[in-house]
């Protein structure tokens, strides 16, 4: 057994893969701690996978941790150095919290579980990203890995050619300070909205946002692609992230698009300002975008392939894909079910399988839901929750099934709780809100009550794949990410479903593809007959947590929101009045 | 710092507290055995949870007043619990304390909660939409406070009611022990901070000699750079 750990940065994450090269557990330690964005060490990510799998030490050949901590420790401390006095802080911030940077992986592993980390190895965080997008792909062989993140090791961003999975090969990277990742986060901060939590937000925006010239000439000198150089450059005296621990941005942005939004603010489309807040996250969006385009011609150039694999937290931009993907020498590109950090663990597994593979066979991993959760070992507990605030509809689950999807044609919305849990941040039907896409009530109440979100944020609709197509110009390129619901897609010309709730404001919508006998394949055959042929899909969990894992969450998602109905492994349940 | 701002500090950190007693309440739950228990800390948690959003809208309505610089120190991000130590790294109290000595820690933080939410009181005496939101989660602390000592007459009929004021003061002492720390960790912060910037100027010498191609791993196969090195 190979056991990946990611942590310290951004998510934490603990991925267990088998002799034979499948991810048999993972765990996202957010989703036991229940704190978003928990990025320490995946003590109980690791506690879980040994206890699901009755693993002992002995069981586990390596563990490998997903970057190499002295030289992510040491990077950014050699660039603030160089932008002394104002980086004092930031180098003094650094060296008082040495103990909490991933160079104390070995001792945190010491501790949890002693012996095991004899068995750490460190592989570059970049190559981690890789091995999670390769894992998934179709193919094994000639193919080019493009990352992009905020901040790995020690490159931003990077090109390699994967001539087999023992031979990857890198061909150009981008060092930090200069960042893709770091600058869309800088630009969320600047709109109000949590870095590393509220990226996605910023994309949703954006939707909003009009082509203004002088915004978009603005952002582009911000950062740009040089052509003669072949690199991201950046003028830096915008931006603050590398020599400052407390603003990502100087004022100097300020001066040039305008106050930053107070992020205590409420932002809707009714707001004052809400259009100059649009138009720039469009402006960054679009930059975003063409900067990836000439980044992809540039790995195309480099090493000639059509098959890609798009890795790193930039990755999870799926509103970029569409247009990477239209570029005329893309025939492929895999985008793992989570692209960023905690995805990352997966990668580092991965890599002591490859390792240790000594038959050279490799088989794709195509299991998206990869977190399991034993629900018999809460339903005893949950009992009197269960009796006193709750009654089951049906216990039956094929009758479970059949009313849930007859309150959803009444326009109810319903929380998934099923089985295993998905891998990435985006919910596939198994810990999910679900309700009748083509219903603007439904999916209004959906995302405004039950979620509490702002009304400008899309949700996300789930269809099978014939419908798909029948709506959508699906691009054979991300056919594999609309599995995941890492791309989105634009209506076809005159599509009939135009004005439903699922399609953002620009005519797009961040598509779901159903997996055959998924959760949703089976409400989806129901609802059927009702000529419901599209689910509004997204995470369950209030605003601000991390997605369910447990019944005992799912639960608290009824206690806390307007939630009625709960689909568990063991039936229906609707909360009492 | 000014009233506004002070009022904005106080309740960022108070739904800081609240929400890791949220998470706190969450983990017994989901550790308790008995279903009575893993009732009362489940409906303990949504009190909490429920206690944080209305800290926050009450710091939303106060954060409308303030400049946009001091807004963005507000900014609730959920891992802000962790990092400010609301909720320990080592773990969950209830992974670390006897349920005794946890529900006797519920019993006792919930009567002080109570007491310093009625501090927070003064700077919204104009605000009686505010006032009145506080007053009811005061309300809930209490309750909370009594349904502990409700667990500790069924679960420990043989404590005595001294052995419970033993508890109550150790917390007491505890909790001003820890605002005496942190009172004199800031102190400390000021005195040694031009000791952190001089060992920093020292720090930042070789650090910009360091050659960053040397980390390039330009036409390398990255599978094959050794994976003990740290670097």
């Amino acid at each position: 057994m190979y056991l990946g750990i990611s942590a310290y940065n951004h998510q934490s994450a603990a991925a267990l893969i088998n002799e034979e090269g499948e991810l048999i557990n993972y765990y996202r330690e957010e989703q036991l701690s229940r704190i978003k964005g928990d990025n320490s060490f995946p003590k109980n990510s690791i506690k879980k996978l040994f206890e699901t799998n009755s693993l002992k030490t002995d069981d586990i050949k390596n563990v490998i941790f997903y970057e190499k901590p002295l030289s992510a420790y040491l990077n950014p401390l050699k660039v603030a150095a160089k932008n002394l006095p104002e980086s004092l802080n930031l180098i003094s911030h650094q060296l008082k919290n040495f103990k909490k940077t991933s160079l104390f992986c070995f001792v945190d592993l010491a501790k949890a579980y002693p012996g095991l980390e004899q068995k750490l190895l460190y592989i570059d965080h970049h190559l981690s990203h890789t091995l999670s997008a390769l894992a998934y792909a179709e193919s094994f062989k000639n193919i080019c890995s493009v990352v992009a993140d905020g901040f790995g090791d020690r490159s931003t961003t990077s090109i390699s050619f994967v001539n087999n999975p023992n031979q990857i090969k890198e061909l150009w990277s981008c060092d930090y300070p200069f960042s893709l990742g770091l600058f869309y986060s800088a630009i969320t901060d600047f709109l109000g909205f949590a870095i590393n939590e509220g990226e996605y937000k910023v994309m949703g925006l954006a939707a909003f946002g009009i082509k203004d010239i002088d915004f978009y000439s603005k952002m582009n000198k911000l950062i740009f692609w040089d052509k003669n150089e072949k690199t991201i450059k950046m003028d830096l005296s915008y931006f603050e992230y590398h020599k400052n621990i407390y603003n990502s941005f100087s004022i100097k942005l300020e001066e040039l698009f305008g106050s930053s939004r107070n992020p205590l603010e409420n932002l809707d489309v009714n707001n004052n300002e809400f259009q100059r807040y649009a138009n720039i996250a469009f402006a960054a969006q679009e930059v975003l975008t063409n900067i990836l385009k000439e980044l992809f011609r540039h790995a195309h150039h480099l090493t000639g392939c059509s098959k890609f694999l798009f890795s790193g937290g930039v990755a999870l931009n799926s509103a970029s894909l569409r247009s990477i993907a239209s570029l005329s020498f893309v025939e492929k590109i895999y985008i793992p079910p989570s692209p960023g950090d905690s995805g990352a663990a997966i990668g580092a597994a991965y890599f002591g399988f490859i390792k240790n593979n000594k038959n050279n066979s490799f088989k794709r991993i195509n299991n998206l839901y990869p977190t399991i959760f034993n629900s018999k070992s809460q339903y005893k507990k949950t009992i009197k929750i269960v009796s006193d605030k709750f009654e089951y509809l049906s216990k039956n689950m094929e009758e479970s099934f059949l009313l849930a999807s007859e309150l959803i044609k009444e326009g109810a919305t319903i929380g998934t709780l099923i089985s295993n849990a998905e891998t990435g941040p985006r919910a596939l039907g198994n810990r999910s809100l679900i309700c009748n896409g083509q219903n603007l009530e439904a999916v209004s109440y959906l995302n405004t009550v039950i979620k509490d979100r702002s009304p400008f944020r899309p949700t996300a609709p789930a269809m099978l794949e014939s419908t798909a197509k029948k709506y959508f110009i699906i691009d054979d390129a991300l056919l594999n990410s609309y599995f995941s619901m890492s791309s989105t897609v634009v209506l076809k010309e005159n599509s009939p479903i135009k004005n439903y709730p699922i399609i953002h404001i620009d005519g797009t919508a961040r598509l779901q593809i159903v997996e055959p006998n998924s959760t949703l394949d089976k409400i989806l055959l129901y609802l059927r007959k009702y000529d419901i042929e599209i689910i509004a899909n997204s995470s369950l969990n209030i605003s601000g947590d991390p997605t369910c894992y447990d019944l005992i969450d799912g639960l608290m998602v009824c206690e806390l929101s307007p939630l009625k109905y709960l689909l568990t492994d063991y039936g229906l349940l609707k909360k009492l009045n | 710092m000014e009233k506004k701002e002070s009022a904005a500090n106080v309740l960022y950190e108070t739904a800081f507290a609240e929400y890791g007693s949220a998470l706190e309440m969450l983990a017994a739950c989901k550790k308790a055995i008995k279903v009575r228990e893993v009732l009362g800390f489940f409906e303990h948690a949504r009190d909490e949870y429920i206690h944080t959003k209305k800290f926050l809208s009450i710091l939303k309505k106060q954060g409308i007043n303030l400049s946009n610089k001091i807004a963005r120190k507000y900014k609730f991000v959920h891992i802000g619990a962790l990092k400010k130590g609301y909720v320990s790294d080592k773990g969950y109290l209830i992974e670390t304390k006897r349920m005794k000595d946890f529900v006797a820690y519920i019993y006792t933080n919930e009567l002080i909660a109570e007491d310093e939410f009625s501090k927070i009181l003064k700077y919204f005496e104009d605000d009686k939409e505010s006032t009145d939101t506080i007053h009811s989660i005061m309300k809930d602390e209490l309750r909370h406070h009594g349904m502990a000592r409700k667990y500790f007459l069924k679960y420990y009929p043989f404590i005595q009611p001294y052995q419970l004021m033993i508890y109550k003061y150790r917390e007491y002492l505890h909790n001003k022990g820890r605002k005496f720390y942190f009172k004199n960790f800031q102190i400390l912060e000021k005195l040694f901070t031009p000791i952190y910037f001089s060992v920093s100027l020292f720090v930042s010498l070789p650090l910009r000699l360091l050659n960053q191609k040397e980390f390039s791993r330009i036409n390398k196969n990255l599978m094959d750079i050794s994976s003990k090195s740290l670097i």
